[in-house]
């Protein structure tokens, strides 16, 4: 191509671009970054590794010892959800850890941020990516635990058909219906939900910590020891109370620890919902509203640090 | 009156370093005046502040003190970024996306969608030589087909300024003449280039000015002839004289009161020599390329 063929090549690109007028916000430059993040993270091997490896032990569940149907549901229900919250947790901060850094490393951000894209736009594109991919983790192992929950209950249904075969029916009907009762409880569904927010929270976190960490692996380091005192929060509240009143410095105190080191013990419904305890309609919406709050709270403060960013 | 393409006031930048108490005084009172339609060169050593000023710029640094403008607009603006395009220093880029994939990225950022924007990375991915290589991906290009498709990406949206951190930086002869040629395009179509680089003799091919900085200040500045020029000094360089004009024109110049300082043999340039040399030897590269360097190479020749 000649200088003069370049130069009119040029011309015809200019005259056939219409880039919009600068929108302050535009959902489709957010839309462009959240689908590049998702599949950022699906080319990563991390995914696939703890996706397949939550699959494994969810089907697994199934081959475990058991006494009782019932027994044989609480182990299945109580491994696969505890799977399944360990591998969305695992998954939300490693893949958010590097999100930023290896944007910045690589330069990616410098192009990125050139273009008139909002910071704010860039932080919601990211984190907007990775709760999207942890919603299709949690859906797909989230399946995979109820699909095989489903064929267990089946062939503990015909086996039992199969032994009473001989029985009244209302007799019949009774051992289906306790069956039933222990494999499915529509409660499994809330508490998925919840282990979902849980990671969105973990992922939140773990973004605005890479805002100032110098690197994925101090951000890491840094979500595990947050991941492990939270756990313990609750307790040590308790504890912390019962010693110093509920003063109001202590109040303070605490609700500054608490923004910090969230209470992930109050996520945990696992054990209710093994326990066939009715999750009420007032603790999933008590729990789901932390979830989201604390999410939005680590988001905001994500943006607010990458706002006064030097890159 | 019509805004700089680009306006430096009083720019001052210092680096604290956490932890102790020095701090790096990376640019120091820079004032600068890039008029719309001129190819600038930012030039100086490593660490002399050309980059830092870049990145100020484009907002993606703020400035301790000063401040920075691109066509009236206040540089911290994100709407600023709407006449820019910017390929930074070894772009690396997503390699997970193929050519046509990431410009179809960024084109997006920039609110282009549709038939437009499909348009524009093909009409783009033909300008920088690209269009066999459009569904590999970047992590199978070679540097210097990275540096083309930054330089696509810098170009997606329209821009009136493109603003280049070493273009060439480890871009073999031919690449880097490629996009010698593309600046010049730019600059033909009225396109503003700010361009840094420590590569000299191809600042000197492109740009119209150019600004010295080390050490972050600004210790010259001015139309590139009018810098290199040695007032007293004039060169002639002629074809096919024999022995007896050369003789008789060195007569003349004695005879005048003029020194003659040197006489020698015009030489090619060592980059001529490597492209000629290498003309024949391409058997890796696509016939696409080939064609197109051979173009580039009559016309240099010519």
């Amino acid at each position: 191509m000649t200088n003069g063929e370049n130069a009119s090549t040029l011309e015809q690109l200019n005259a056939s671009t219409s880039a919009k007028r600068y929108r302050p916000f535009a959902f489709s430059r957010i839309y462009a970054i959240t689908i590049n993040t998702v599949t950022e993270l699906t080319r990563l091997k991390v995914f696939y590794v703890l996706l397949i490896f939550g699959l494994v032990l969810i089907g697994s569940s199934i081959f475990m010892a058991q006494f009782s149907f019932q027994q044989e549901f609480q182990i299945l229900k109580d491994v696969s959800l505890g799977a399944i919250s360990l591998f969305t947790s695992l998954l939300a901060i490693v893949a958010t850890a590097r999100l930023l850094p290896q944007d910045i490393e690589d330069r990616t951000l410098y192009t990125i941020l050139a273009k008139p894209v909002p910071r704010f736009e860039y932080v919601l594109g990211k984190i907007t990516g990775v709760l999207l991919l942890l919603a299709i983790s949690t859906v797909v192992m989230g399946g995979a635990f109820l699909l095989v929950l489903y064929t267990r209950e089946q062939a503990v249904l015909h086996t039992t058909l199969r032994q009473m075969s001989g029985a009244p029916p209302d007799q019949i009907a009774d051992a289906l219906r306790v069956i039933r009762s222990s494999a499915f409880n529509i409660d499994i569904l809330p508490g998925i939900v919840i282990i979902y927010l849980k990671a969105c929270l973990l992922a939140a976190l773990t973004l605005f910590v890479s805002t100032f960490a110098t690197s994925n692996i101090f951000t890491i380091v840094v979500m595990a020891f947050i991941y492990f005192i939270a756990h313990l929060q609750a307790t040590a509240r308790e504890y912390w109370l019962q010693e110093h009143g509920s003063g109001l410095i202590t109040r303070v105190f605490l609700a500054v620890v608490a923004l910090f080191f969230p209470d992930l013990q109050a996520f945990n419904l696992v054990d209710d919902i093994v326990a066939g305890t009715a999750i009420s309609l007032t603790l999933f919406a008590k729990t789901a509203l932390l979830g989201i709050f604390y999410t939005t709270i680590y988001t905001l403060l994500a943006t607010f640090v990458f706002y006064g960013k030097e890159l | 009156m019509t805004n700089p393409a680009v306006a430096v006031h009083g720019l001052t930048k210092i680096f604290h370093v956490p932890f102790h108490r020095q701090s790096i005084v990376a640019v120091k009172e820079l004032n600068l005046r890039i008029e719309p339609g001129e190819v600038y060169g930012l030039l100086g050593p490593n660490g002399s502040g050309k980059s830092t000023t870049l990145k100020i710029i484009l907002g993606l640094v703020s400035p301790t003190r000063g401040r920075t403008e691109i066509f009236g607009c206040d540089s911290r603006l994100v709407q600023s970024r709407e006449a820019v395009g910017f390929l930074p220093e070894n772009p690396y880029f997503y390699k997970y996306l193929s050519g046509k994939e990431t410009l179809l990225f960024f084109g997006r950022l920039c609110g282009l969608r549709g038939a437009v924007l499909k348009n524009r990375v093909n009409e783009l991915l033909d300008l920088v030589g690209l269009s066999k290589a459009r569904n590999r991906r970047l992590g199978t290009y070679s540097k210097g087909m990275l540096q083309r498709i930054g330089l696509a990406q810098a170009l997606i949206h329209d821009p009136r300024l493109v603003v280049l951190d070493e273009p060439t930086a480890g871009v073999d002869p031919a690449g880097s003449r490629d996009i010698r040629d593309l600046i010049l395009d730019l600059k033909r179509r009225g396109i503003t280039v700010l361009l840094s680089s420590h590569l000299l003799a191809q600042a000197q091919e492109i740009c119209d000015r150019v600004g010295i900085l080390a050490d972050g200040v600004l210790v010259r500045e001015g139309h590139l002839q009018e810098l290199i020029a040695i007032e007293n000094q004039t060169e002639l360089v002629i074809a096919d004289a024999s022995n007896e004009l050369i003789r008789e024109i060195e007569s003349f110049v004695k005879r005048s009161n003029a020194k003659l300082i040197e006489r020698r043999k015009s030489t090619t340039t060592l980059e001529r020599l490597f492209l000629e040399a290498t003309k024949n030897d391409e058997a890796g590269m696509s016939k696409e390329g080939r064609s197109r360097n051979d173009q580039r190479r009559k016309r240099f020749n010519a």
